[in-house]
């Protein structure tokens, strides 16, 4: 891991949900992240990963439990801070807004200096390699590019912790690849916590310090796994068989879920 | 792939020489034009021929070339009956898009309001301004005033339905995004809803500028003048007592000519307020 000393930064503290609708989406979820970890949730569709990570961003209430970040309620901390920040699966750009007044506009929601957050701004640019096309409009980027504006937006606030709800999904292969070296560069520089849903075993034991594997009806975690693979991770390590292995972990409780959901 | 498009994106489209420049204008001249001017010329010489072959009279169907005649004897009338509207229509116009955004900026800061107050505006609608006009001259009295709140009343709606759907149309997830950047209600309407309403507001301005030409010239035929002199409307009134049909005529297309106008102004107006960003703002980009 990057080295950090180790300091609980996010904790789930027995947390169900259940929706409305009679949905039971979250069924005691119970552990907790340390600061500077990159950790995934992988789960099929529909287990409750995105329910779980809107809770740590505070769009989500638990039914009953508690989260919390920094030992704070999510609410509290966005409130009083820009310490969370979320990457949505599309890429959630102002269509009317330029690339740069995209990536200002967190620091532009809390008020202070326009000269200094777009100073800001373009550094975030810089680290996402979009910083040429700063005055161009979404509508002119492709999918990869609106992908990297999105994570430079929630980059240039200096999160503490990134929330990441499948970013990559509706991208093509190559681009994703890039874009997942670029992520891991930017967490190991920027020394921050990631928390990022996936359904790609493959993508997740890539990136990841640990994965959370979930399963459905009723969401639950089945296990949680390190993955002592080492940083930087590189495009090579896909084919060495300690790769294979983690992934065959992670798979085989994907299933083993899976098959306790069939016979439940 | 997103190397490439990072390159393209963005550039100015390549100017093309001078030669190939008019050839294509003579082109697109073909292709858009061409076919509307000669359905034009055809029409108006079957209108020409026709009521002669029938032998109809000019006051029954009158033909372009009464039509014409009467406009240029009677221009001082028809051109002040001309102004008459347009500032008539004008002013309800701007009414309807003043009061219609900012009562849905209103409504839609608080559910509650608009899910209270947003019925009545829609069964509002559904009465006939045409039948409530007579209780407006009572209200305002016969003139301008009347037919400048007709024209309101006309216009109004279209501007309240979009823009409130526009308010309402923004994406959850932009709203979330919002909230996590704890932005305040008045911040979200003001960076978020609004812009994201833009087209839509766009879209019921057009809609309100040729009802509001309607309105005016509904409120013509049941305020009449009030003291100074009528508008279109009122002297279409006058030409239809007088049976001075091919002047009527004349005021009948010079109020189309109005509406198309003032339609192209707004829709202009549109176009450069959504400028950079909206869909139905864009130029063809394939
Ligand atoms: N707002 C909601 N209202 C009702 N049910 C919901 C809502 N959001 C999610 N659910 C349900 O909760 C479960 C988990 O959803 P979600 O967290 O989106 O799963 P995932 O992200 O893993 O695909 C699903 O069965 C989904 O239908
Ligand atoms: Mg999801």
């Amino acid at each position: 891991m990057a080295g950090t000393a180790e300091k609980r930064l996010v904790a789930f503290d027995h947390v169900s949900k259940m929706f409305s609708t009679g949905t039971l989406a979250l069924s005691d979820i119970h552990f907790t992240i340390q600061e500077g970890e990159f950790v995934s949730f992988l789960g099929p569709s529909g287990c409750g990963k995105s329910t779980a990570l809107r809770m740590v961003a505070g769009l989500a209430e638990p039914t009953t439990g508690l989260v919390t970040v920094n030992g704070k309620t999510p609410k509290q901390l966005v409130r009083e801070s820009n310490d969370i920040a979320f990457v949505f699966q599309d890429a959630n750009l102002l269509p009317w807004r330029t690339v740069l007044d995209n990536v200002v506009l967190p620091m532009e929601l809390r008020g202070g200096s326009r000269k200094e957050h777009k100073e800001t701004a373009l550094h975030a640019l810089e680290m996402v390699g979009l910083k040429d096309h700063m005055k161009a409009h979404p509508r002119q980027l492709s999918g990869g590019m609106k992908m990297r504006v999105s994570i430079a937006r929630a980059l240039a606030a200096k999160p503490k912790l990134l929330l990441m709800d499948e970013p990559f999904a509706a991208l093509d292969e190559i681009t994703r690849q890039s874009l997942q070296m670029e992520l891991l560069d930017i967490w190991q520089k920027e020394k921050m916590t990631v928390l990022f849903v996936t359904h790609n075993v493959y993508e997740a034991v890539f990136l990841s310090s640990k994965i959370v594997v979930m399963s459905a009806r009723p969401g639950r975690v089945s296990s949680i796994n390190d993955v002592d693979l080492p940083y930087p991770r590189e495009l090579g390590m896909r084919t060495t068989p300690k790769f294979s292995e983690y992934v065959d972990l992670a798979s085989g409780h994907l299933e083993h879920g899976a098959d306790r959901r069939g016979l439940g | 792939m997103s190397i490439s498009s990072a390159e393209t994106a963005g550039k100015a489209i390549v100017p093309i020489g001078g030669q190939a420049k008019k050839k294509q204008g003579w082109n697109r001249f073909k292709q858009y034009y061409l076919g509307p001017i000669i359905a034009f010329l055809l029409f108006m010489t079957l209108w020409e021929i026709v009521p002669t072959m029938f032998g109809l009279k000019h006051f029954i169907f009158p033909k372009p070339s009464d039509v014409y005649k009467a406009a240029i004897d009677d221009w001082s009338i028809l051109s002040a009956a001309i102004q008459i509207t347009v500032v008539e229509s004008l002013i309800g116009f701007a009414v309807s898009a003043v009061v219609g955004i900012l009562l849905s900026v209103l409504l839609a800061s608080s559910k509650i309001m608009e899910r209270s107050i947003y019925p009545y505006a829609i069964i509002l609608q559904t009465i006939p301004v045409v039948a409530v006009a007579p209780i407006v001259v009572i209200w305002f009295g016969a003139g301008y005033k009347s037919i400048v709140v007709i024209s309101f009343l006309i216009g109004f709606f279209p501007v309240i339905s979009n823009t409130l759907m526009g308010l309402n149309s923004v994406d959850k997830n932009m709203d979330e995004l919002f909230t996590l950047y704890n932005a305040s209600k008045w911040k979200k309407m003001l960076k978020l809803r609004i812009p994201a309403a833009m087209p839509y507001i766009m879209a019921g301005l057009k809609i309100s500028c040729t009802l509001s030409i309607v309105g005016a010239i509904v409120g013509e035929y049941v305020a009449g003048i009030g003291g100074g002199k009528g508008g279109l409307g009122y002297a279409i009134t006058v030409a239809a007592i007088q049976v001075k049909t091919p002047f009527l005529f004349a005021c009948g297309i010079a109020a189309a000519i109005l509406g198309i106008g003032f339609y192209l102004i707004v829709g202009t107006f549109a176009k450069w307020a959504l400028g950079s960003w909206h869909e139905s703002a864009m130029k063809v980009e394939r």
